[in-house]
């Protein structure tokens, strides 16, 4: 654990919200409640009938939000205010999923006397915009995926931009999503027709023909950066991680420091990444995302304006609390940490768990724990989870069991150190993703760090 | 309750209408604003490349490309007046494109200004008929929003074939220097540029503005070369009548000469830059300008050309408010009618529209009534709205689809008159900017209720389906035929001759009503202030509302060129 957080945990707790609700679920919902107990603040939990009696929310207040249906009640955002509201809490942790990168559920707080622990609204909204977020990046100074200077005027354009920034490109649509206002062109002669697709489906699928475009880069590496702001102009960074282990978009493995990143882009990136966060006036935790290309260079794609699942790989390298440090900045506290402060030890790796079948293309599997024990004892491995022995796994929502984390000296330490975590993990009952996760830990491919964003090592 | 409890309002599109209905009404409209976008070209073109080529030629910029450099780099121009004296001819044979002078709202430096740029492609910035009458009308939208005022001067005074229409009235060319007094006298910062001729009335436009600036082919004089010579036999240019030698340097009528029109642009950018900047971002505090959930270019798909046919007024709000987030004030009462709160560029602003469609009637309840009309409990309630919104400081936004006041035994039993009598005073004597769009019917008094033009917003703004008149054609024409017709409007008379002579009077009415409430007639007349496509209406409303917040120009310090003091060395000392 660093000294600067070494001291944060020994203060007394500062003096802020009384009541926090937590406007999620499971996993999540239970790592901001622990956040909230060492802070002194009494969190209130929202539960969907599904997960009402759940023994997370066991001892805890709860306020059922709706039937276990999401759009129902994790994402009924007049629900869940009209709850926060009723209960009594003066706080909003979105927690991430579900409305947390939602600027109407962030301004539908703040209109109605809560605080939503993310950015302002309109920094989310802006952040949520493709072009114009692009746009603030590059302002800041970070290298972007090369392509169009925002919308394109026409098929001319189109091609002039394709010829001069190479093949194959991608048309993208600006109001786009979910793969759809996409199109490839792999020469000059695709690029008008591909143009007039993307613009086609985009203005059947959102009602908006704006498309532009970028060059298509295959493969590469996926490296994000963990930013954190307050609320006058203070901006930090927590170092990267790297992504690249996914499955279908789906990250599986995460870790810090990434493997393949060379020290000077890194620390030119990080340096950037903290000036755009000043710039755009971003508070709270945030997660920049890259993609790292074949020459080495880290290249924005997109910013997440919520804590991230992975979060925990950076909390275990530099012993910052994530959580605590959102609350108190929302709390409208200055961040007590300045950049020389965050000292980045070691390695550290997180494998999700997913109650998922990897034997049969990887089927959801709900049903219920038999039998529950995660690894003890290691003050170098943590396990974050909301379930245990008797836990129902509900059908309506994501499949995540637990995560662990484990940290070591070295790369190598911190993999040897998560099979063993890993093969101590007792789960019963259900399938788990556990054997596919020791069967890429201990391949060559990963270990000798041959991969990237296309192929998942050691799985076939 | 000290918060503004805004909730989400408004549905996906595919929810409310389908999408060929949708489809039908974006096309429609599309043709609509086509023509516009023609016309506008039209009006931009001025007099057309000869005179533009012919300007360059001088070594001087145009009226547009002046406007076009000296607005902030990525802004937009919101223009006012595009189409005053459209389609009218001057002279027997002159047209003369938005009266030869572009008034626009630009940002420059980051702050709102009303901009006054003569056209000189078109009879070198001449003022024609309405010319002076469309600058006067800027200059007021400038003193109600106190907005600093950019003149670009460059004309070569009144278009003397038509001075009558132009000349002597209460809005005759003079009033534009009493708008300019009046501007000073309220703190108004004015800032002038001279680029050309500036001649006669020309000459006291820039003058009273708080600094002039006069490029090397600039003069300014009460009368121009010719006119000198005739009366005086004198033999001299005008430049050395009142070029910056004599203005800058002798009289001190202006305060800073300059090469060209380049560089003037750029002082008057620097001029902008040393005023306070804008108090919006104060005001928003930590909220920001977010786009509607529901897009707004959806509105021209859900507002129906057809101004009888119905649409939920909800709906439009939702794509003007920024994240579809509204909060509607008093909707037990007087349904007909919605009012309430919205943020537009994270800017607060009253919103008050008329709900189209059948609406609950309190007298009858298991009765329904049409919309679109003025019952007694709407209209006290966008009176109380209206005035609660001026006492808090709030910019209210009158959103018009009205067929007018109920009428009918009912109607003056229950003192219509007398509640539209207290929304009259309410918003005759409102103190704050009020923006009133014409979104399609605007007819009879309900045009006057809510603040239609005779009533002072600050800008009333028209959209291509709008209709603006006493009425409908056909009421107009049953109502002038009512003699002849039936209780079921059917014509009474057997003889042939005499029901074709009806039907055909019939048509002719119609047919005039319906002319006339053609948007470019409003236009041209300055019956409205400008004519926008339904896209627009977010842009516009969100520069209106920020307009609003700025709060720059509320200090009065005279110029030193209209100091009183000035007049007390003359009569004490004589003329220096």
């Amino acid at each position: 654990m660093s000294t600067a957080s070494r001291i944060a945990h020994s203060e007394a707790p500062p003096r802020l919200f009384h009541r926090l609700f937590i406007a999620n679920r499971g996993e999540v919902a239970v790592r901001i409640a622990r956040a909230c107990d060492a802070l002194g603040i009494t969190p209130v939990f929202a539960a969907s009938t599904a997960d009402r009696g759940a023994a997370y929310t066991a001892g805890r207040e709860v306020v059922c939000v709706g039937p276990g249906r999401s759009s129902a009640s994790y994402l009924d955002a007049k629900a869940l205010v009209q709850a926060a509201v009723q209960s009594g809490c003066t706080a909003v942790h979105p927690g991430w999923g579900f409305l947390a990168e939602n600027p109407v559920f962030a301004s539908l707080c703040e209109v109605h006397g809560l605080t939503f622990i993310g950015p302002p609204a309109h920094v989310m909204h802006l952040m949520g915009k493709k072009t114009p977020a692009k746009a603030a990046m590059r302002a800041a100074g970070l290298e972007l995926i090369p392509g169009s200077d925002g919308i394109l005027s026409g098929a001319d354009e189109a091609e002039a931009v394709a010829e001069r920034v190479g093949y194959p490109v991608l048309l993208k649509a600006e109001s786009g999503g979910g793969g759809r206002g996409m199109r490839i062109a792999r020469a000059r002669d695709e690029v008008a027709r591909a143009f007039a697709d993307a613009q086609a489906e985009a203005r059947a699928a959102f009602g908006d023909p704006r498309v532009y475009l970028e060059r298509l880069i295959e493969g590469g590496r996926h490296v994000e950066i963990q930013i954190l702001g307050d609320r006058y102009g203070g901006a930090i960074h927590i170092g990267e991680r790297d992504c690249t282990v996914q499955r279908n978009h789906q990250k599986l493995i995460e870790e810090s420091p990434s493997p393949a990143l060379s020290a000077d882009e890194r620390a030119r990136t990080l340096d950037a990444a903290v000036r755009a966060a000043a710039n755009i006036g971003y508070v709270g935790a945030g997660t920049m995302e890259f993609l790292l290309d074949e020459g080495g260079v880290l290249r924005f794609m997109e910013m997440n304006t919520r804590l991230q699942v992975e979060h925990c790989v950076s909390e275990m390298r530099s012993g910052i609390d994530l959580v605590r440090e959102q609350i108190m900045v929302a709390a409208g506290h200055p961040l007590r940490l300045a950049q020389p402060d965050v000292v980045l030890e070691g390695h550290t790796i997180e494998c999700r768990i997913n109650a998922e079948d990897p034997s049969a293309n990887f089927r959801p599997s709900p049903g219920t724990i038999a039998r529950w024990q995660a690894p003890t004892g290691d003050p170098d491995v943590r396990v974050d989870t909301h379930v245990q022995t008797g836990y129902e796994i509900p059908p309506h929502y994501d499949s995540l069991l637990c995560k662990v984390i484990a940290r070591g000296d070295s790369r190598d330490a911190a993999c040897d150190r998560m099979i063993a975590a890993l093969e101590a993990l007792v789960c019963e009952g259900v399938p788990t993703t556990i054997p596919m996760h020791l069967q890429i830990l201990r391949s060559e491919d990963f270990r000798e760090n041959r991969y990237d964003t296309r192929t998942i090592p050691g799985w076939p | 309750m000290a918060h503004v409890p805004l909730v989400p309002i408004g549905a996906p599109r595919e929810q409310i209408t389908d999408e060929t209905t949708f489809r039908e009404h974006r096309e429609a409209l599309a043709e609509r604003e086509a023509k516009l976008k023609a016309k506008r070209a039209e009006v931009h073109a001025g007099w057309g490349d000869k005179y533009k080529e012919r300007v360059h030629a001088k070594g001087k910029l145009t009226a547009r490309e002046r406007v076009d450099q000296l607005i902030d780099p990525g802004t937009r121009i919101f223009e006012v007046g595009t189409f005053v004296n459209d389609g009218e001819l001057f002279g027997g044979k002159l047209r003369s494109p938005g009266a030869g002078v572009v008034t626009a709202f630009c940002q420059v430096e980051g702050r709102w200004c009303m901009v006054i740029a003569n056209d000189n492609t078109v009879a070198s910035g001449s003022w024609w008929p309405r010319t002076p009458e469309k600058i006067e009308r800027a200059q007021e939208m400038a003193l109600r929003l106190r907005l600093p005022t950019i003149y670009l001067v460059d004309c070569s005074g009144l278009f003397l074939p038509e001075q009558s229409k132009a000349f002597p009235g209460a809005r005759g060319a003079g009033h534009i220097f009493k708008m300019n007094a009046l501007l000073s006298a309220s703190g108004v910062p004015q800032l002038a540029g001279v680029f050309g001729d500036c001649i006669a009335g020309g000459g006291y436009m820039p003058i009273i503005s708080d600094r002039v600036y006069m490029t090397e082919q600039a003069y300014m004089v009460i009368a121009g070369a010719a006119l000198v010579k005739g009366a005086k036999s004198l033999k001299i240019t005008s430049l050395d009548i009142g070029g910056p030698e004599v203005h800058v340097h002798q009289s001190g009528c202006a305060d800073v000469r300059v090469p060209d029109d380049e560089v003037l642009i750029d002082c008057l950018r620097r001029e902008m830059r040393r005023l306070p900047s804008s108090a919006a971002p104060f005001y928003r505090g930590d909220a920001g300008a977010i786009d509607p959930l529901h897009p707004t270019h959806e509105l021209a798909g859900l507002l129906p050309p057809d101004h009888r046919e119905a649409y939920d007024a909800h709906q439009l709000l939702a794509r003007l408010c920024d994240q579809s987030l509204f909060w509607e004030v008093m909707p037990e009462v007087g349904e007909e009618m919605i009012c309430g709160v919205g943020r537009v560029g994270g800017l607060y602003a009253g919103f008050i529209i008329n709900r189209q469609g059948l609406v609950g009637d309190p007298e009858h309840p298991d009765g329904k009534r049409p919309g679109a009309i003025l019952y007694r409990g709407g209209i006290a309630k966008i009176a109380e709205f209206s005035r609660s919104c001026d006492a808090d400081g709030i910019p209210i936004i009158w959103l018009q689809d009205i067929s007018g006041f109920d009428i009918g035994a009912e109607a003056e039993r229950q003192g219509l008159l007398a509640y539209g009598s207290s929304l009259i005073y309410t918003n005759s004597t409102n103190k704050v900017p009020m923006f009133t769009v014409l979104l399609r019917k605007a007819a009879g008094a309900g045009y006057y209720a809510m603040s239609g033009l005779p009533y002072d917003p600050v800008v009333q703004l028209s959209t291509t389906v709008s209709r603006l008149s006493v009425m409908e054609g056909r009421t107009l024409a049953i109502a002038t035929y009512n003699t002849k017709l039936d209780d079921d409007f059917e014509i009474v008379t057997d003889d042939p001759e005499e029901r074709q002579q009806i039907v055909d009077g019939m048509k002719a009415v119609e047919a005039r009503i319906e002319a006339d409430m053609d948007p470019y007639v409003s236009a041209r007349q300055m019956d409205t202030d400008e004519i926008i496509e339904l896209g627009e209406l977010r842009p516009y409303l969100a520069a209106l509302v920020e307009m609003s917040y700025q709060a720059i120009g509320y200090r009065r310090i005279k110029n030193p060129r209209i100091w009183s003091l000035h007049d007390l060395e003359v009569l004490t000392r004589g003329v220096r």
